[in-house]
This record gives C-alpha cells, sequence and structure tokens, in this order.
C-alpha cells in the first residue's frame, strides 16, 4: 500500500514531463509544414515527405505500391544511380514507406544537408520518369519479391484478408501488387501526377525548426511541383464483416504459423475506449517469464508456443480492432480461439481494475508511439493534413474519462456487429465463425 | 565481336553532320550507295538489324523495345533467315524502302552506354572533403 502511495505521488513531475512542446504546423508555398525538435540538438535530421496516395486512393489494385517502388528512380535532375550515390557520399538514406492511407518518402541525414536532401525531394515529386524500361528493370523485381515475401507470412496475409473482408473497397485495398492485375508505367505516371498535387502532401520534419523546414520546402517545392490537378478521393467506408479462409502452403517454412484473425470494425475516428480495448484483452505481456494476467495472454498459455494478441488500427474514417491468434499447429489455433472468443465476449464486463490497468497501458503506448521516428512519422504525419499535431495530452484527457462502464457499452456496441474471421491453415481443423460462437 | 568505341563501333557521323561546309550534303550520296551495296535493304532487314548483338549492353537495349518493335525484328530476321537459304534476294516490290530503313535500336543502344559511362564514372571518381 505505502508503495503505491509513493508511485502515484510520484507521478505529479512525469505529467509535466510529458508537456513538451509540439511543433504548429506551418504553409510554406501551398504545402503543409511541421517539425519536431528533440531537445538536445541531434547530430541528425529527416524529413518525410507525407502524400495522400496509400491503397486506400488507388485508382487501379496494385498502383500504390508500384508508386512505392518507383521512389527515387531517374528524374530530371538526374538518374536512379546518381540519387542513389549522391545520398551515400552525403552519409544519408532514402526510404519509402507505404501505409493504407499514406506514402511516406524519408530522408534521413546530417545536419546541414537539408538542401541536398530536399531538392532530392522535390524532384522525385515533380519530375519522375516513370521510364517503361526502369519499370521492367529495377521497380518490378523489387515489387516481386517484396510482395511475395510479405505474404509468405500467413499474419500480414491474414490482415490483408481481414482489410478486404471488413471493408472491401477503400481501407480494403490490398498493400501489395499483385500479378492478377497487371500496372504498366503510364498508369502509375498518372496516378502520379493526381497524388503529387500540393493539396495532396505534407513535409514532416525532425531534428529542424519548423521556421528552416518551411524556408527550405519553399525554395525546394516552391516552383517544380506538380499543382492543379485535384488529389486522389478516397470515398466513404463502411464495415461489413464475413469470412475468408485460406490452406497455408504445406511446404511453408517453421516460421509460417497457422493464423486465426478475429476482428470487428467501426466507422468514424477511434474513441478513447475504443484505444483502451486492446490493452484490456491484452496478448503482450509487460514482463519476461510469464504470461501476465490478461485474458488473451492466460488463453494463449495453454497451448506452448501459441500467442494471441489484440491490436487497433486506427485510420482516418475507421478503425479495425482486433485479435490475432498463432500457434505451432492448426489444432492449436483452435483451442485458443475458443478461450479468445470466450474472452472477447466477456470483455464488456471487466472489473474497474482491469480497466485502469489497460488506461495506463493505452497511455504509455500513446506516449511512447511519437518517441521512435517511425512512430513519429506514421502518427504525427498522418494528422499533419488536419492542420495540427496531437500531443499526447489530449489523448489521456480523453483516456482519463474511460470507465467500467463506457468501455463496456463500447465493447457491446463493437462486438455485436458481423465479426471478420480469416483462417490460414488447414482449413479440415480450423473453426468457422459460427463455431466459436462469434 | 570486340568492337573499339563501344557497341556501335567508331563513326564519324556526328562530327560530319556538326561541319557546316556543306560537307554530310556532298557525302549523302556515297553513303546511300554504300547502303545499296551492303544489300540489307534486299533481305528486307533494317540497318540496326545488323548490328551485333551478342553483347551484354546490346541485349538490354533490346530487352526495352516495344512489343511492336520486338515482333516486326524477329519477323525480318526470319523472312531474311529463308532469303538466305534459298541464295536469293525477296522479289524486288517488297524491298525495304530506305524511307523505312529507321534506326529503332541506336537510341537506346546509346541511352545503355550513357548508363554503363555514368556507373564507371561514379564507381571510379574520387572524393574530396568540401572546403
Amino acid at each position: 500500500m505505502s508503495l503505491l502511495t509513493r508511485l502515484s505521488r510520484g507521478r505529479a513531475p512525469a505529467t509535466s514531463a510529458l508537456k513538451r512542446a509540439y511543433a504548429s504546423v506551418a504553409d510554406a508555398s501551398g504545402v503543409k509544414v511541421a517539425a519536431v525538435e528533440g531537445g538536445a540538438p541531434p547530430a541528425t535530421a529527416s524529413v518525410t515527405v507525407v502524400v495522400k496516395a496509400g491503397s486506400r486512393y488507388e485508382t487501379q489494385p496494385g498502383v500504390a505500391h508500384v508508386l512505392k517502388s518507383f521512389a527515387f528512380k531517374s528524374t530530371d535532375a538526374g538518374s536512379a544511380l546518381k540519387t542513389a550515390r549522391e545520398a551515400e557520399l552525403y552519409g544519408g538514406v532514402l526510404s519509402a514507406a507505404l501505409s493504407r492511407e499514406h506514402l511516406f518518402l524519408t530522408a534521413e541525414f546530417l545536419r546541414g544537408d537539408e538542401a541536398h536532401f530536399l531538392n532530392v525531394l522535390a524532384s522525385v515529386l515533380s519530375s519522375t520518369h516513370f521510364y517503361p524500361h526502369e519499370y521492367a528493370e529495377l521497380v518490378l523485381p523489387t515489387i516481386q519479391a517484396e510482395s511475395l515475401s510479405a505474404l509468405a507470412s500467413p499474419t500480414t496475409l491474414a490482415l490483408d484478408l481481414a482489410h478486404s473482408t471488413a471493408f472491401r473497397r477503400g481501407l480494403g485495398n490490398s498493400l501489395f501488387a499483385s500479378p492478377h492485375s497487371p500496372v504498366s508505367a503510364a498508369d502509375v505516371k498518372s496516378f502520379a501526377q493526381k497524388a503529387f498535387a500540393k493539396s495532396n502532401i505534407a513535409v514532416l520534419g525532425a531534428g529542424l525548426s519548423t521556421d528552416q523546414l518551411a524556408k527550405a520546402v519553399q525554395s525546394a517545392f516552391g516552383s517544380g511541383s506538380a499543382t492543379g490537378s485535384s488529389g486522389l478521393s478516397g470515398g466513404s467506408t463502411t464495415y461489413y464483416g464475413g469470412e475468408q479462409r485460406v490452406p497455408l502452403d504445406v511446404h511453408a517454412g517453421p516460421s509460417a504459423q497457422p493464423t486465426l484473425v478475429i476482428a470487428y470494425g467501426s466507422t468514424g475516428a477511434p474513441s478513447a475506449d475504443l484505444k483502451a480495448l486492446p490493452h484490456l484483452l491484452g496478448g503482450v505481456s509487460a514482463l519476461k517469464w510469464t504470461p501476465g494476467s490478461t485474458p488473451l495472454s492466460l488463453a494463449a498459455d495453454k497451448v506452448p508456443g501459441a500467442s494471441a494478441k489484440a491490436f487497433l488500427l486506427p485510420y482516418s474514417d475507421a478503425s479495425l480492432f482486433g485479435v490475432v491468434v498463432t500457434a505451432p499447429t492448426s489444432e492449436g489455433v483452435a483451442a485458443v480461439a475458443k478461450d479468445v472468443a470466450a474472452a472477447i465476449k466477456a470483455a464488456g464486463s471487466a472489473k474497474d481494475e482491469e480497466v485502469k490497468r489497460a488506461v495506463a497501458k493505452a497511455k504509455f503506448a500513446d506516449a511512447t508511439v511519437l518517441e521512435s521516428s517511425a512512430g513519429l512519422i506514421a502518427t504525427a504525419g498522418a494528422s499533419l493534413f488536419s492542420g495540427s499535431i496531437p500531443s499526447p495530452d489530449s489523448s489521456f484527457a480523453a483516456l482519463q474519462k474511460v470507465s467500467a462502464s463506457s468501455i463496456g457499452k463500447a465493447a457491446s456496441d463493437l462486438f455485436k456487429q458481423k465479426p471478420t474471421v480469416v483462417a490460414v491453415g488447414d482449413l479440415n481443423v480450423l473453426p468457422y465463425a459460427d463455431e466459436l460462437g462469434l | 565481336m570486340v568492337l573499339l568505341g563501344g557497341p556501335l563501333g567508331i563513326s564519324l557521323a556526328p562530327q560530319i553532320k556538326a561541319y557546316s561546309g556543306g560537307l554530310y550534303k556532298a557525302l549523302k550520296p556515297l553513303a546511300n550507295a554504300y547502303a545499296n551495296v551492303v544489300g540489307h535493304r534486299k533481305m528486307g532487314l533494317k540497318y540496326d538489324d545488323l548490328i551485333t548483338e551478342e553483347r551484354e549492353d546490346i541485349q538490354r537495349a533490346l530487352g526495352r523495345l516495344t512489343t511492336r518493335e520486338e515482333y516486326d525484328r524477329s519477323f525480318r530476321m526470319r523472312q531474311a533467315f529463308q532469303q538466305s537459304v534459298m541464295h536469293k534476294p525477296l522479289p524486288k516490290a517488297q524491298w525495304l524502302k530506305p524511307s523505312e530503313d529507321d534506326r529503332y535500336l541506336t537510341p537506346r543502344i546509346n541511352q545503355v552506354v550513357k548508363e554503363d559511362d555514368e556507373r564507371t564514372l561514379y564507381d571510379t571518381m574520387s572524393v574530396e572533403k568540401r572546403k
């Protein structure tokens, strides 16, 4: 007891330390710009161009994945080789990443080299050539390898299928290009022209001041960037739900374990109750050598090598909440899935202290995500378009209001919908949704 | 076959074209006569079909042809092989017209050569520290 009071007293300075200044969003010649400066000046800086051109906005299947792989290929400023070799000489790293809603073009570099790397990013946006021979010789092999290796992982495949079952189109589009729907270099070019419109991009800097970044963006993007076209529209999102079953290749390696995903979607931005819900069900132990006390980790502990983890994937106008169950055998998955379904049904009647624990974990997760550069890009980059970067304080206030009754109501509203169940493994063994009682 | 001066061999054509003293005009009939003597048009071939293709760079350039160009090229090759087996040229009406004898491959070879040169440049350059 005395330890607990000491802990709660020790909290006061911690919350004030969390009140750190987040940069406001500036406007540099029509492009939204924000930079997050760490406390002490770091040796490196990074600039990310966030483009609203994720798989959700695709004009045809796979075109967003191809556009991602076409980043840093030949432009008016020079060939792909020149871009890569110069980045090496400057000691920088150029990378591109794709999410369901956004395309991220990132340059990380030593402080002081921002002029060079912003010019590289600007030339990618304004003057990539999209040569058919580059597509065939450089881009297509990487796309094939990426798709193949990603979809060889049952979890990635199951989550991709869960999205398409839950949302069908828009958010349901696959992240990966497939050989069943070929994309030509001309298709990518016309998609890029719409995607790289100034209203469709935002720039996020780290290790730079917003003024510094805005000035650099103004000079680099000021003239050359494509303007005029009206960007892309993703359409509105509806949740459908349903079931998909895919056999797992018998020759798949030992790391490809049978997987079952149970998911529920909701439209609208995720509420605080929904944010706390995955932490209530849990699945990830906070300590080593113990399964922890959350219902999902207790369920997974019964089968050796099994895991059951709750997740929440938030998007701008919808979110997908669910549980990923994996085990070395399909029989194991079936056994764990039964307990998981029972835990999901019991989530509405959680005890007060369990909810408190979940809220504390949700707060920690919200705060830590902005500490890593990848998390910063994914969360802050996405919210740039709305005109402000949310500080953890605002989400803390919302999470503070979560109670056992409010989370119970949110859970019962969510779980009375039709579930999305994706099974990857031995289909003779893996259960159907109605057999789990969902 | 090893060629001096890259996959297309040595050519003075760019210099002659750049020279403004009417040299190009004076030499053009000679060039036309040479093309007729070579005789590839009698077999239905274009000049670019004669370029040695057993080289890595030319293979890359050939891979960049459009599907239509690739099809037409192999058709001309098969036609020429057939005439060669029969030891006679095509009937005169089917000879390739000089206007059809375009350089469909050369621009692509030049593109490949430029890329290779750039790679050599970056592979062999020496870096100096910025002052």
